[in-house]
């Protein structure tokens, strides 16, 4: 191959050519791997457990249109077609599972979502420095505990022959209630558990937002004789405003991801009306069915969901750039 | 004028001694149940019985703790070791990979960085599914392997960015420099580089750390031998499952002090919970800067 270039005289009147245009790429690879070879070493194993660990069981969905055999393996089962996804549609448990899903979430976002705001707001009125760090420090320990030992406790706590809250219970003259066997009080105690987990780790971002309040704007709100609330109203929360909102958008957008440690950690087949979601019902597909799991279809059913979510995710990160200026990714 | 309200900002009002009353209340709530368990713990088995431990322990004692720590059939002591492996191990490794693979896809002579990065973040966002990682990673030899403790999550997107954005926040200067003073990439790496890093290191190390620890999705999936089992599947089937008739629970007496299944339990929820609680005075302010960084997603 020629190269392009323009001539012109070097050293000792011979003829060098100067490179206008690239080179050519297996040059140019050759040349950047050459250059950059201990960066392409460092970045190995990121790009091995990307393919393997990452894209592999990507690449492992396409059992969802198959009738898969563990014998045969993903490249040697027959192609089912959408014979699953069409069997979803028929199926009247779906319903159901998405029906659980979606309560679960919309009640985390109704009663879990304001708290940490209003807890924050009234932290931020604690003046004492020591209060105010012991207090945040002892909320947010329960979110680095993990959901077995918090379920434990829960049901140590609720333990219908010798829990403290049944004591209580009886002590006022009715009946025990069996909490853990109870489809009534799964919603309750699930939302309860996320309440006590996560309000002291989420209140963390609000009560940085509010420390960025300029104090001068506090002062001349005391000199126009504005009492405590009327700073708390019209300063303290707008200050935390995008926050808030940014907070709202992300938790729209995890609203089909549930917190399937937990619930798997808390449900028992008498509670399966109201705790069974769409997670749990592919687990015990996978691991808990009797005779041969069928695989296929609990991937298709998994499939869906995460396509849903996919979508989701995307429509509020849109929504985030757009009203809040921020971006998960 | 001005002056004299900012000293009235200073006065105790009604209002702060009631919300601080009121703060204070609610903190301890979030950590009475834990105090609780601790109690129960070290309780006689007797009082237990009767209902009479709420807000203190009565007979005291720490028999239940040496009890399901030595007696084999609780496996609390195994399940216990297994988590430390798996944390220590799978933490190291976590904050190697992870700050490697940053490091690289922070250096913007590497063409190819949005392409990785992006690819990270979809299989971050798109979640393939339990049944699918089970079939792959069985393919890959992770059944009964501890391994599926280490390797396979080191790289959490969530953190990578989080670190990838922190070595983006560093000057370019730096590695400037040390190219000129002929350094290569490994050089550069930990002479200058890693040296500042220390405070993203201890919160993506941390975070990493509480999550392995913690874990119970995985373990469960993969690891189905006794000898394997980490503290919070043997927590799920030692005080969850096991209900209230469990035959593991006889009472027993212990140095003149009656253990009954509920001492039992709480001292081994107790001890599952025991490395976090131990640490977390120290780190906490690694916690709190991780949740911050965290939120701010690059």
């Amino acid at each position: 191959m020629k190269k392009k270039g323009m001539k012109i005289l070097g050293k000792g009147n011979k003829a060098v050519t100067i490179p206008l245009t690239k080179k050519p790429l297996k040059q140019r690879i050759k040349k950047d791997l050459k250059k950059n070879r201990q960066l392409y070493l460092l970045l190995l194993p990121g790009i091995i457990s990307l393919i393997l660990f990452k894209f592999g069981p990507l690449f492992g969905m396409v059992i969802a249109f198959e009738n898969f055999s563990a014998f045969k393996g993903i490249l040697g089962s027959e192609w089912a077609g959408f014979k699953w996804f069409i069997k979803i549609f028929h199926d009247p448990y779906m319903l159901k599972l998405l029906k659980n899903t979606i309560i679960l979430a919309v009640l985390s976002l109704v009663v879990v979502f304001p708290i940490p705001i209003i807890f924050a707001l009234f932290l931020n009125e604690i003046k004492q420095k020591a209060i105010h760090g012991f207090v945040q420090s002892l909320s947010f320990l329960p979110y680095f505990i993990s959901s077995a030992v918090m379920v434990s406790i829960l049901f140590t706590m609720l333990s219908p022959t010798n829990g403290i809250v049944n004591n209580l219970i009886k002590a006022m003259g009715k009946t025990a209630i069996h909490f853990q066997a109870s489809p009534a009080w799964f919603r309750p105690m699930y939302v309860f558990l996320q309440v006590w987990q996560t309000f002291g780790y989420s209140a963390v971002i609000y009560i940085a937002a509010m420390t960025a309040v300029d104090p001068a704007l506090y002062e001349a709100a005391e000199v126009d004789g504005a009492n405590r609330w009327v700073k708390m109203l019209h300063i303290t929360l707008p200050s935390i405003a995008v926050s808030v909102i940014t907070m709202f958008i992300i938790s729209v957008g995890n609203i089909f991801t549930v917190d399937l440690d937990r619930i798997l950690l808390m449900y028992n087949s008498s509670v399966y009306s109201t705790a069974d979601v769409i997670q749990t019902y592919v687990y015990r597909i996978a691991f808990e069915s009797s005779g041969f799991p069928n695989y296929s279809y609990g991937t298709a059913v998994n499939l869906l969901k995460s396509i849903l979510a996919f979508i989701l995710v995307m429509l509020t990160n849109k929504a985030a750039d757009k009203y809040a200026e921020t971006r998960l990714f | 004028m001005k002056k004299s309200s900012i000293r009235n900002k200073r006065r105790i009002t009604v209002f702060d001694s009631v919300n601080n009353t009121v703060l204070l209340l609610i903190a301890v709530v979030c950590i009475y149940p834990f105090l609780y368990i601790l109690f129960i713990a070290c309780s006689d088995g007797t009082f237990l019985t009767r209902g009479q431990v709420d807000f203190f322990p009565k007979g005291f004692n720490i028999e239940s703790f040496k009890y399901v720590l030595t007696n084999p059939k609780f496996d609390i002591f195994t399940g216990m070791k297994n988590s430390f492996i798996y944390t220590l191990f799978g933490t190291l490794i976590a904050v190697v990979f992870t700050y490697i693979t940053a490091y690289a896809l922070s250096r913007p002579r590497l063409k190819q960085r949005y392409v990785i990065m992006t690819l990270f973040v979809i299989t971050w966002v798109f979640e393939a599914g339990i049944i699918p990682q089970y079939i792959v990673y069985s393919k890959l030899g992770f059944i009964d392997n501890i391994w599926v403790m280490i390797v396979p999550g080191a790289i959490n997107t969530q953190f990578l960015l989080i670190t990838k954005a922190f070595l983006d926040g560093l000057p370019a200067e730096l590695e400037e420099a040390a190219f000129i003073d002929g350094g290569t990439d490994f050089q550069t790496l930990t002479k200058v580089f890693l040296p500042i890093s220390k405070p993203i290191l201890a919160t993506i190390g941390l975070f990493n750390a509480v999550s392995i620890w913690n874990q119970y999705l995985v373990p469960q999936m993969f690891l189905k031998s006794d000898n394997l089992k980490t503290i919070q599947q043997i927590l799920k089937s030692v005080v969850i499952t096991s209900g209230n008739s469990g035959t593991v629970f006889t009472n027993v007496m212990r140095n003149g002090f009656t253990l009954n299944q509920n001492n039992m339990k709480a001292a081994a929820i107790f001890i599952a919970m025991t490395p976090i609680a131990c640490i977390y005075p120290f780190v906490q302010k690694y916690f709190k800067k991780g949740i911050l960084i965290g939120s701010v997603k690059g």
